[in-house]
């Protein structure tokens, strides 16, 4: 088993990729989606695992130069478990065979030796050269290798200039078992980048795309939008404070004194690998016309509601409708459960008509241990929701 | 709607300057000063950017005669290509960013987005009278001609397509150099399709001419030119 490092898509992935697959990331020109292949090298070397990396378009001393600036990791101290063959030997196997068709069984005698004397178990290859000389079936025909009884993983970053046909290819007739494709959106500004898992072999993961943003050289996966709602004074600010690192309030005295949320209420968090921006809705009946505009491009739904207060559920119904939780994920908190009550997980599911596999939490907002927990439960549901 | 000046009289005075998404292609035989004349069309006015692949000068030796020029340094952004090749450690500024080699489209792809990002962040040096948006952004590619030498014409054209798509997305404007005496006619008409406009220079006994294509109600006829102080001066 390997793992990509990155914290988020390996849960997506299960275990980790098993050993003997083929793994793709493909990349769109522009996007920064190196990290993906560098992340995935060094958390196999970390646990020791024997690698080639084939990089034609770099010399081994540029390579070098550019995983200690990314990640701070000298690969020179992995001198005995990392073999590397770069621009040189790309080079010096064209001047000893022109024709391509030579060059491939070249390619392949040298990278089964390299396999062979070094007991390599992945082999890490910079595809674009490679295609370009070769093409995909025959660039690919010098890394299919069988060292006795087993295969190395072959791991392939890939500037993908032809878009979605080319993934095709490589699952449909080069049968790659995870294709990881990275893109980037549209506008220049805010500019960001995704990743899509569009296919795994041994899980039926639906296929998904989570942005990505990279904070000192790490990828952490980034939930634009999560909004939480809930009737009057179920506790959503108390909720949004507690799972922010930092946040604005929206809240304002109302003719009595107390504080209720008349705008909404802005948090930010970092939290597992994943950066997260989450809405809290002002809960009056009067701000109902703003909440599906809140609600729109939002990646999840916190419904947050008073177990104290069983009478609400309408209104909770209706809040539903509004957010459109038919169409994205969606976790009750079900709150203020330090309060005596009497309102069971099954009265909540049957009042609220909800779906077995939508998560009810029992919590205080008041402790933020339990609001992370529902914010978890919710980046679960999210990176595993058949959207 | 954003235009930019080219510096040639012969265009702007016609154009008012050509407008956001075109791309001009330098088509030269070698040592005949394209590399000058595209850099006056390429530097930032003011308010503007431009971000520069450098396949043939290294960004050091780029940066010196920008300021000999007084070109505003700190509205260029470079992607240097060669520098690595002799210098591995060479490590990236927000103004100055290295691939390994100009066979490196991921990398070139990947420093371009990262300058368009940092100009749009405001991380390069804002302009207090003109603050434009989006910022105007030039590209120059100096050259296609070392690109060529390194990479497939079909991929580079491929490539070349999605940055000049995002380029026009961020209402960029393009420059690009071509050798065309070290290509054949395919190549230089497959280049020319990615083109709005080709600069046609040449040699004579007498000095250098410029003739410019693909713009109508501009004149197509050969026209001798000089650079003086960064300024293109067309003559008689
Ligand atoms: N005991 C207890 N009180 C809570 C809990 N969560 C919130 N509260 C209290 O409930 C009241 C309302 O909480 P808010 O967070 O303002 O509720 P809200 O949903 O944002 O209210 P509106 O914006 O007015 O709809 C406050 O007095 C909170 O201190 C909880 O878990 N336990
Ligand atoms: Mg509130």
């Amino acid at each position: 088993m390997i793992q990509t490092g990155i914290t988020g898509i390996d849960e997506m992935l299960g275990s980790g990729i098993p050993r003997g697959t083929r793994v793709l990331f493909s990349m769109e020109p522009g996007v920064d989606g190196r990290l993906f292949m560098i992340s995935t090298l060094n958390n196999a070397l970390s646990r020791n695992h024997r690698c080639l990396v084939i990089i034609p378009t770099s010399t081994a001393r540029v390579f070098r130069s550019e995983i200690l600036t990314l990640k701070k990791v000298d690969i020179d101290d992995y001198k005995d478990k990392l073999v590397v063959l770069d621009s040189s030997v790309r080079d010096s196997l064209h001047k000893k065979c022109p024709v391509p068709a030579e060059r491939v069984n070249e390619w392949k005698s040298l990278i089964r030796e390299t396999c062979e004397k070094n007991l390599i178990d992945i082999i890490f290859v910079y595809f674009d050269l490679i295609y370009e000389d070769l093409g995909l079936e025959e660039g690919f025909r010098m890394l299919d290798i069988t060292i006795g009884d087993r295969k190395p993983t072959v791991v392939l970053e890939h500037l993908n200039l032809e878009g979605d046909d080319l993934l095709t290819r490589f699952s449909a007739d080069l049968a790659f078992d995870l294709i990881i494709s990275l893109k980037s959106s549209f506008t220049p500004a805010p500019y960001f980048n995704f990743f899509t898992l569009e296919y795994t072999s041994w899980s039926n993961m639906p296929r998904r795309s989570i942005p990505y943003i990279i904070i000192n050289n790490t990828i952490s996966l980034y939930i634009p939008k999560i909004i939480v709602t809930g009737p009057p004074a179920s506790g959503k600010t108390t909720f949004v404070n507690q799972a922010s690192d930092r946040g604005i309030s929206g809240d304002r005295k109302d003719l009595k004194g107390a504080a209720t949320t008349v705008a909404m209420d802005l948090g930010w968090l970092h939290f597992k690998g994943f950066d997260i921006t989450i809405y809290g809705t002002p809960g009056q009946p009067r701000f109902d016309p703003i909440l599906p505009q809140l609600a729109s491009h939002a990646m999840g739904v916190v419904m947050v509601i008073d177990v104290t207060r069983p009478e609400q559920m309408a209104r909770v119904r209706t809040l539903m409708e509004l957010a459109k939780v038919n169409l994205i994920p969606m976790v009750i908190a079900a709150n203020k459960c330090d309060l005596p009550h009497d309102f069971s997980e099954n009265e909540i599911r049957d009042s609220l008509h909800l779906k077995a596999d939508v998560p009810i939490h029992f919590i205080s907002a008041l402790r933020r241990s339990d609001v992370r927990l529902v914010v978890e439960s919710l980046v679960h549901c999210i990176t595993t929701y058949p959207f | 709607m954003y235009t930019y000046k080219t510096g040639i009289a012969l265009i702007d005075d016609v154009t008012g300057g050509l407008g956001p998404g075109m791309n001009i292609l330098i088509l030269a035989p070698p040592l005949s000063g394209a590399d000058t004349l595209g850099a006056c069309i390429a530097r930032p006015g003011t308010g503007e950017y431009s971000i520069i692949i450098s396949t043939e000068e290294r960004s050091i030796d780029m940066a010196n005669r920008f300021s000999a020029e007084n070109l505003n340094r700190n509205h260029i952004g470079i992607i240097d290509a060669i520098t690595k090749m002799s210098s591995p450690e060479a490590s990236d500024s927000v103004h100055v960013k290295f691939v390994a080699s100009p066979s490196d489209l991921t990398g070139i792809g990947i420093k371009f987005s990262q300058i368009v990002e940092s100009i749009f962040n405001g991380e390069f040096e804002v302009s207090a009278d003109v603050d434009l948006f989006p910022p105007p952004i030039r590209f120059y590619i100096n050259s296609l001609s070392t690109l060529l030498m390194y990479r497939k014409l079909e991929v580079l054209y491929q490539f070349l397509h999605v940055l000049g798509a995002k380029l026009k997305k961020m209402e960029g404007f393009g420059v690009y150099i071509l050798n065309n005496e070290s290509f054949d006619e395919k190549t230089v008409a497959v280049m020319k399709q990615l083109m709005n406009v080709v600069i046609e220079v040449k040699v004579e006994s007498d000095g250098h001419y410029l003739r410019i294509r693909g713009l109508s109600g501009v004149s197509g006829d050969w026209y001798k030119f000089r650079i003086e102080n960064g300024e293109v001066v067309i003559g008689k």
